[in-house]
């Protein structure tokens, strides 16, 4: 027989990863994913290029972003030399800080050989971006094949330890049972994939070229993410039907209880479900020219969305006291600001870059193309010209 | 929650009190994740509570002297009573249910493999506390604490938390919290010593004692007596007051912080 029971005061605990957690997520994720969607066009897969130049450019803007919203999060930010003065082999944070740099400066590495190439002939010019190009470019040598090659390798490498290193830590947090599931490291992964499909269309949409194949190839790995995404859903559902205490009866019991949880739910599940047909429909009807990027800003939206309700709103279950934690994003540096600020550095990171570096003719783009003028439209994507 | 299944949260509630008292071998292993060696603290003790319920009054006694005591900030605390009202169906009748919550010392803290940078860590003697100078405020620990028993503290920016008041065990004092309890429900003490009022009390209770969220493997060394299973994990509860609000629908508890 179940009684009524009344907390009487119930304290509230804060929640304590801010909204940098977000987007330090949000952004490795789609810096490692973008390695992914790059990779095939580096290693020479011919109707790839186009989508490596995008991806490499995603990837390495982003994996720059990153680590500054990661270093945001921490309370002593001035301390984070601690990781490496106190390395600590058994905590998967401190794993993380020993892998971050390597793949980051893979990235970087990787996308100054790949864009030093077409930097060449720009040594000649007397402006701003002959200077930076003699600077940048370290010499007039011819880059290797093999180091992009290896270098590209070793990103790969690098980025699958990132991929489990940001899912594991939050999964084996047995404090928080929604966390507390090995599903959410496929759960990271294939929704970054979404993400970074997303980005790829919607650089290409803005940046000009609008190359055709990669509007086709990334909508089909949209496709691809999402079905994943659901097979790892169906797959975390279908065990805690079979676990008991498992982070689905947590999930169940969130939901049950909280009007803003269904909500998410449904809005989720719906957008992910029309995203997922739309782009199918887009591939086969070859409609991907005019609405891909549409498309792209979406699954970017989903793709951030996820990681929004898996890392904050999680955080709004109490522990062991009754009811919500009725959090509401502050307009200071650990709410609001905090988010438009990391995607403003990452617009001006992509416009400076647009700007002083030739990487549409990376990887056998076009030749000193005339660039096409468009304007900002939603979500900031930077326009060119 | 059905009667069944409290039946067995407190049958597993019990079995791990007593589960908790077995010293769990703290031979450090590679593994991630795993318990890294103590340090610090006397190696000859084993610090624990027992907090018997039945003489809980409920008066936030022990709440406000750790806040004094601990200087925590406003809105934050390292020990707190939760307040229940149940009301019975059968009777009609209407109880109050006083928990007093604090770090449970944990012999499997999962606060501690989390720590990047091995700020927080426990002592010999089970204590298990943060160093705030090494602390990077990355809040991993209080994500990973199923008590809730810990925080960012405002004013310092970095994790804080019940240290069973090892500054006033070393200079012979009693913790905040058992000075002040009113009713004697806290008592404190070195399961090592057989002689030990806690050490005593549990050779008596051993069947009665209860910790909290027993299925997560923590092994908690704060033990309650005269425990309603019902609270054992989150309860099944409506919270009556979040926060208390002026007529302008203002919170009012941030009117005194400037104190
Ligand atoms: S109660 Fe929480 S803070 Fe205390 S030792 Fe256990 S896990 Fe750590
Ligand atoms: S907040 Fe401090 S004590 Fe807690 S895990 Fe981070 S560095 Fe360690």
């Amino acid at each position: 027989m179940n009684s009524a029971v009344i907390e009487i005061l119930a304290p509230r605990y804060q929640i304590a990863w801010y909204p940098w957690a977000v987007q330090y997520f949000f952004m490795i994720a789609l810096a490692y994913a973008s390695l992914w969607l790059a990779l095939p066009g580096l290693l020479g897969a011919r109707r790839w290029k186009a989508t490596a130049r995008y991806a490499l450019l995603g990837a390495m803007t982003t994996a720059i972003v990153a680590p500054i919203a990661l270093l945001a999060d921490l309370h002593q930010p001035l301390r984070f030399w601690h990781f490496y003065a106190y390395f600590t082999p058994w905590s998967w944070m401190s794993i993380g800080s020993l892998m971050l740099p390597p793949f980051v400066f893979a990235i970087i590495a990787l996308a100054w050989l790949v864009w030093r190439e077409p930097m060449l002939a720009w040594r000649t010019r007397d402006d701003m971006t002959g200077l930076i190009a003699r600077i940048a470019t370290l010499g007039g040598w011819q880059t290797p094949r093999f180091a992009v090659v290896a270098l590209a390798l070793f990103a790969a490498v690098m980025s699958f330890a990132i991929a489990i290193y940001t899912g594991s830590e939050v999964a084996i947090l047995k404090g928080r049972p929604l966390w507390n599931t090995q599903w959410l490291l496929p759960f990271f992964a294939a929704t970054g994939f979404i993400g970074a499909a997303g980005l790829v269309l919607v650089l290409n949409r803005f940046t000009g070229a609008r190359d055709a194949d990669t509007d086709r190839n990334m909508l089909m790995v949209v496709v691809a993410a999402a079905v994943v995404t659901a097979l790892v859903a169906l797959a975390w559902a279908l065990e805690g039907i079979f676990v008991e205490d498992s982070s689905v009866a947590a999930a169940i019991q969130s939901v049950r209880h909280s009007a803003e949880w269904r909500s998410t739910a449904i809005w989720s599940l719906s957008i992910g479900a029309s995203m997922t047909l739309v782009s199918f429909l887009l591939v086969w009807r070859n409609g991907a020219r005019i609405w891909g990027w549409i498309i792209g800003l979406v699954a970017l939206h989903l793709a951030w969305m996820a990681r929004w309700n898996v890392l904050m709103d999680v955080q709004t279950v109490q522990k062991q006291t009754a009811g919500y934690l009725e959090y509401v994003v502050g307009w200071g540096s650990s709410g609001w600001l905090g988010v438009i600020g990391t995607f403003g550095l990452w617009i001006a990171l992509l416009l400076v870059i647009d700007m002083f570096v030739p990487w549409k003719q990376a990887l056998d783009g076009p030749a000193d193309a005339p660039a096409e003028k468009t304007d900002i439209s939603a979500k900031g994507v930077p326009s060119h010209g | 929650m059905d009667l069944a299944r409290r039946m067995f949260m407190g049958q597993l509630a019990r079995l791990a009190a007593g589960a908790s008292l077995v010293p769990l071998a703290t031979v450090a292993e590679a593994a991630i994740n795993d318990q890294p060696p103590r340090r610090g603290g006397d190696p000859t003790k084993r610090y624990a509570m027992l907090i018997d319920l039945r003489r809980c009054i409920g008066c936030q006694a022990c709440t406000v002297s750790c806040h004094l005591e601990n200087d925590a900030p406003l809105g934050k605390f390292r020990t707190i009573v939760s307040q229940y009202e149940v009301d019975d169906p059968e009777t009609g009748d209407m109880s109050t249910f006083f928990l007093p919550r604090l770090c449970n010392h944990c012999d499997n803290p999962p606060c501690v493999p989390v720590c990047p940078v091995q700020a927080t860590y426990q002592q010999e003697d089970g204590i298990v506390v943060v160093d705030a100078e090494r602390c990077v405020g990355c809040a991993y620990c209080v994500q990973a604490c199923p008590y809730d028993a810990r925080f960012i503290n405002d004013k310092t920016q970095t994790a804080d938390k019940c240290t069973f008041c090892t500054h006033r065990l070393e200079a012979g004092l009693l913790p905040a919290c058992v000075e002040s309890c009113v009713g004697g429900a806290r008592i404190i003490g070195d399961l090592n010593d057989p002689e030990s009022t806690i050490a005593r009390m549990i050779a008596e209770h051993r069947d009665e004692l209860q910790v909290l969220q027993p299925e997560k493997g923590t092994l908690p060394h704060v033990f309650y007596l005269g425990m309603d299973e019902r609270f054992v994990d989150r309860p099944e509860a409506f919270a009556s007051i979040w926060e208390i609000r002026g007529t302008d629908n203002e919170e009012l508890h941030y009117e005194f912080s400037g104190h």
